[in-house]
């Protein structure tokens, strides 16, 4: 069941959004199939070295953002909400960018 | 507008001790942090005093070098978590905000209470470190690793005490942002917001977007204490560099939640004392929130001489001086606001002008520490010392104390004895300059910090400075003191607006009614410094 009912003109929070039990268990399921996936390549990609710290973070990247976007409703939310969160994510590629580049040329 | 009930003051309205520890009005919650970080600030003090008497002399005067370590971390900890991290904006900010924005509290009065107990938990367990085990950490209000993951100090229960300390902040930086967006009175835009509020805007987002990264990375030392896995400890494969990285990545943002505060208070007090708009409105505003910006990625020059790339140094080293453009702007913008300006010297002035004085000299030695080859020789020594407690406590703390007597009579309803106030500014000024100017100097000549031990060519300064010690402390005692004796003793009413000044909190009552205001507040016709249009303010 969807419903998208109107609750306060000119509010952020403009509606009110429920999920359907479908793409709960859809979001489940793409959850634990990244997890197997990440546990699959620490396993069997441990040659990979550098790269599969790498793998595994972009995993969980992707896992952060289907729990973002389905589970916390940012798909739904005001475009606010999904531009802050954008912000603090290109703060943390930031911080993860100076600490590396002083890293790689120690 | 409906009629407000303002028979009975905040302070009147309800009796008991329950009444303040589960209040939810703005104003008490105010006030409890008030007490509590004044309480925590005399324990930390004390522990200053301490290890300057240990100093007064090379070699053993007082204590074992390893309880002189424990002194110095307890006093960073307590000085830093608990007294300056949360102190303008947890006092005045709770208790101004909503007044200066036109609104009857915060966005969330039940969170601010919550903010409050939690730090009260916070610092219990910061101080319950004294009381068993090894004694609290011996590791500087730094907690490097390696060694915080070896001492058997209770290094533990303070990275936790930390940790938890950052949820109160957190909460109220989200408390203060919701705030300035949701609750300003109609009418007022974000131009037209005093210039405390924008301060508190811009220090609220580093509080809610820097605070996470402390709380995790001392969760590491944790992790690393009691699993060794390995992330800093380079004995079992860590690397003792990244934690520096992510302990500064927070640490030096915080420095502008301690900063960033006391430059809205002397944004306030200098137009009220002047009698004139702020020179430059829209630059001092926009310049806060730039270097809460810019401060976000200057952490890597408290790591020169870490063992960091040369490339990281560089790059470290150009940002670092970028954060002195907005912050000059800044000073320029206050000393504009003085020239030709009806001043008015009463004691708040004096420490605005103190303010600007030491924080100079702090920012001024701090290009020096941000400068490659300067730092090369700087670093580690007393200069450091010495640059950070005077744009910490000449700043900061000195910003702190003329809020304080600047919305003193605000506050209670009282006034205090002006000339006792005066006399104590300028015997706390003289105490300040003695203590820390020779800590520079003393650095100059090469004085590591962080020992209970000296050589002797070291002694004169080390001398000095201890002298200047105890003149603070005096200083200090005559300021409360005079304070308290107002609170418990003062007949003079100072009325709604003693000192002239426009922003909305001197159009309500002293003390303020429960709901902030006994009749709609006015808002100047151009903008919260408009001395040109004041509302008349009748009694």
């Amino acid at each position: 069941m969807e419903n998208n009912t109107k609750k306060h003109e000119g509010d952020l929070h403009e509606t009110q959004h429920i999920s359907s039990y479908k793409q709960h268990f859809s979001t489940l399921v793409a959850l634990l199939l990244l997890t197997v996936v990440t546990v699959a390549i620490s396993v069997f990609g441990a040659n990979l070295r550098t790269l599969s710290v790498a793998t595994a973070l972009l995993i969980a990247t992707v896992k952060v953002i289907v729990v973002a976007y389905y589970f916390m409703h940012l798909k739904y939310d005001h475009k606010l909400y999904t531009w802050l969160i954008m912000i603090v994510g290109l703060l943390f590629v930031v911080f993860t960018a100076l600490t590396s580049i002083e890293y790689f040329n120690r | 507008m409906a009629t407000l009930s303002t028979d009975l003051n905040y302070l009147q309205a309800k009796k008991g001790l329950f009444s303040w520890i589960f209040s939810v009005d703005h104003k008490r919650i105010g006030l409890l942090y008030l007490y509590s970080l004044m309480t925590f600030f005399l324990v930390g003090v004390t522990l200053g005093i301490l290890m300057r008497l240990e100093l007064l002399n090379p070699g053993k005067d007082l204590v074992e070098a390893k309880t002189y370590n424990q002194i110095f971390t307890l006093h960073g900890v307590i000085m830093i978590f608990l007294f300056i991290i949360p102190s303008i904006p947890a006092v005045f900010g709770n208790f101004f905000l909503p007044i200066m924005l036109g609104t009857d509290d915060v966005s969330f009065p039940r969170l601010n209470l919550l903010s409050w107990w939690i730090y009260i938990i916070g610092a219990i367990m910061a101080l319950s470190t004294l009381l068993f085990g090894d004694g609290p950490a011996d590791t500087g209000w730094t907690f490097y690793a390696p060694y915080s993951v070896k001492t058997g100090t209770n290094v533990t229960m303070s990275v936790l005490a930390a940790f938890v300390l950052g949820f109160s902040s957190i909460l109220t930086g989200l408390n203060f942002i919701v705030t300035i967006h949701r609750l300003k009175t109609p009418g007022m835009t974000f131009l037209k917001m005093p210039l405390f509020a924008w301060a508190l805007y811009a220090t609220s987002w580093i509080q809610l977007l820097a605070t996470p990264i402390i709380g995790i990375t001392l969760m590491m030392i944790v992790a690393e204490r009691f699993f060794g896995v390995g992330l800093f400890d380079p004995s079992i494969g860590g690397d003792p560099i990244l934690y520096q990285h992510l302990f500064w990545i927070y640490s030096h943002p915080a420095v502008y939640i301690m900063a960033l505060p006391a430059f809205g208070i002397i944004s306030e007090l200098l137009p009220t004392f002047s009698q004139r708009t702020i020179f430059g409105y829209k630059a001092i505003a926009f310049s806060s929130l730039a270097i809460a910006f810019v401060g976000y990625f200057i952490w890597g020059h408290h790591m020169f001489t870490s063992g960091m790339s040369g490339t990281g140094r560089f790059i470290f080293s150009i940002l670092t001086f970028l954060v002195a453009i907005p912050t000059a702007i800044k000073v320029f913008n206050w000393v504009a606001t003085l020239y030709k300006g009806s001043i008015n010297v009463q004691t708040p002035l004096l420490y605005a002008l103190a303010f600007i004085f030491q924080f100079m000299i702090g920012g001024f030695t701090g290009l020096v520490l941000g400068a490659l080859a300067t730092d090369i020789h700087l670093h580690d020594t007393y200069f450091v010392v010495g640059h950070f407690h005077y744009v910490m406590f000449g700043g900061t703390g000195f910003a702190f104390f003329g809020a304080l007597h600047y919305w003193f009579p605000k506050m209670w309803g009282k006034m205090y004895n002006a000339t006792v106030a005066n006399i104590a500014f300028v015997i706390l000024f003289i105490g300040f300059n003695t203590l820390y100017f020779p800590m520079l100097i003393a650095g100059l000549m090469g004085m590591p910090r962080r020992y209970y031990d000296y050589l002797p060519e070291f002694h004169l300064p080390n001398m000095i400075s201890t002298f200047g010690s105890w003149i603070l402390a005096t200083g200090l005692l005559l300021m409360l003191g005079n304070l308290i004796y107002a609170y418990f003793n003062s007949k003079t009413k100072p009325g709604r607006n003693p000192w002239g000044g426009i922003t909305l909190e001197w159009q309500t009552q002293s003390p303020p009614p429960v709901q902030n205001f006994d009749r709609m507040p006015v808002l100047p016709k151009d903008g919260p410094y408009d001395f040109e249009h004041k509302p008349t303010i009748k009694e």
